[in-house]
């Protein structure tokens, strides 16, 4: 097996013959590099967000990987949607998603992103998060431990290393489609207001 | 304390549920004079929570008040009904700061309006132009299936009780089939 500056100078070569041949030795190594470090933004909606801090500290460790938190939208490259979704929150996570810079991967936790899970009647709550938001990849369970959590992550980085995770171009591609759901639900005006009526009222408290 | 609340507000449905847990139905325009009373003569400071209890065959919503004193460690319920139709009555946010925000979410579920409520916005939802929610007449399911769309089920989705069924009348039919074989191999080694 090459090694060192012999594998290297594979890469950048590119073998056209391999089963990632549609990609050049430039997109590879990207790629390469982006799966590598992974950050995931820092916010959680629903339950499912309990299973995130053990993910990331040192139960599970989840920075051997080269996955680790990001602060603010801006530096992610991973959104996760742990968990339900109401409108209001839908709302918010549309923001952030938009917020984020490209490449960027949204991973969506537990059965109530998938279908809606025990909240499959309730009013509030969408049930398919794909119709919204470009999905890709679905971790189901209710809730999914931190290992289900690694193993969507691994299944990620496998994804982005071959370059067929691509949802942010399919989100502006169909960025209609994903507009017109949005607009059912939430209706014409989409993005939250900032304003902070819950203690700023007039007269408030 | 419980003749004066019987005397002063002609109700006699005053009951004691145990030691320290009274509970009082009065009518709706004697229902703050009470609420004033309790808290400025019997100590109940604290508002702990007012809930709604929607009485739709009797066209009534049921506000219940829930007061306490930590003096005595009491506690005292106190209901009352107000038709369903109009839905209103008055704010308490005069006496109990507390009530503000437990108002709106009234308002904002159950759609009543309460007068002299300085701010009755929206608290959890967002332009919510439909039903109030938890009145009885929205029906969720039938909301859900009007503005929601459902995952369709797997292609090999099989229905697990039908499919139980035939599993087990063919593992029958099979059990059958080698007793029958073996009962014949028996009566030809018989002859």
């Amino acid at each position: 097996m090459e090694t060192g500056f012999l594998q290297e100078q594979k890469v950048l070569e590119g073998d056209l013959n391999s089963e990632n041949s549609h990609q050049n030795s430039v997109d590879f190594l990207m790629n390469w590099f982006r799966k590598q470090s992974i950050f995931v933004l820092a916010y959680g909606t629903g339950c499912g967000a309990i299973e995130m801090p053990p993910t990331f500290t040192s139960r599970y460790d989840a920075e051997r990987l080269g996955i680790r938190g990001a602060a603010t939208p801006r530096q992610a490259d991973v959104i996760i949607v742990s968990g339900y979704c109401s409108y209001k929150t839908l709302r918010r996570i549309i923001r952030t998603y938009e917020q984020m810079s490209n490449p960027k991967y949204l991973l969506a936790l537990g059965s109530c992103t998938v279908n809606g899970g025990m909240y499959w009647d309730s009013y509030n709550t969408i049930k398919k998060l794909e119709d919204y938001l470009p999905v890709d990849m679905y971790v189901n369970g209710c809730m999914p431990r931190p290992e289900s959590i690694l193993e969507g992550f691994i299944a990620l980085q496998k994804e982005i290393g071959e370059g067929k995770a691509s949802s942010w171009q399919k989100y502006e591609e169909n960025y209609e489609f994903y507009r017109k759901n949005q607009e059912a639900v939430l209706g014409k005006k989409v993005e939250p207001s900032y304003e902070a009526d819950w203690y700023l009222y007039e007269g408030g408290l | 304390m419980f003749s004066e609340i019987k005397n002063r507000f002609a109700t006699d449905d005053v009951e004691v549920k145990r030691k320290g847990l009274y509970k009082v139905v009065v009518k709706h325009e004697r229902l703050f004079a009470l609420i004033v009373m309790l808290k400025e003569m019997y100590d109940y400071k604290t508002l702990n929570t007012i809930t709604c209890t929607d009485w739709i065959e009797e066209g009534h919503f049921a506000l219940t008040y829930i007061m306490t004193t930590l003096k005595r460690n009491e506690t005292f319920m106190l209901q009352t009904m107000i038709l369903r139709e109009e839905a209103h009555t008055k704010s308490l946010s005069y006496l109990f700061k507390q009530a503000q925000i437990m108002e709106r979410d009234l308002h904002e579920m159950y759609g009543i309006k309460f007068e002299g409520n300085e701010n009755l916005k929206e608290l959890s939802l967002e332009n919510w132009v439909h039903t109030p929610p938890l009145r009885r007449e929205f029906d969720t399911l039938e909301f859900v299936n009007n503005h929601l769309t459902f995952r369709d089920g797997r292609d090999d989705n099989i229905d697990t009780k039908a499919e139980s069924k035939r599993l087990r009348a063919i593992k029958k039919a099979e059990k059958e089939a080698a007793k029958k074989a073996k009962e014949s191999k028996k009566a030809e080694d018989v002859q």
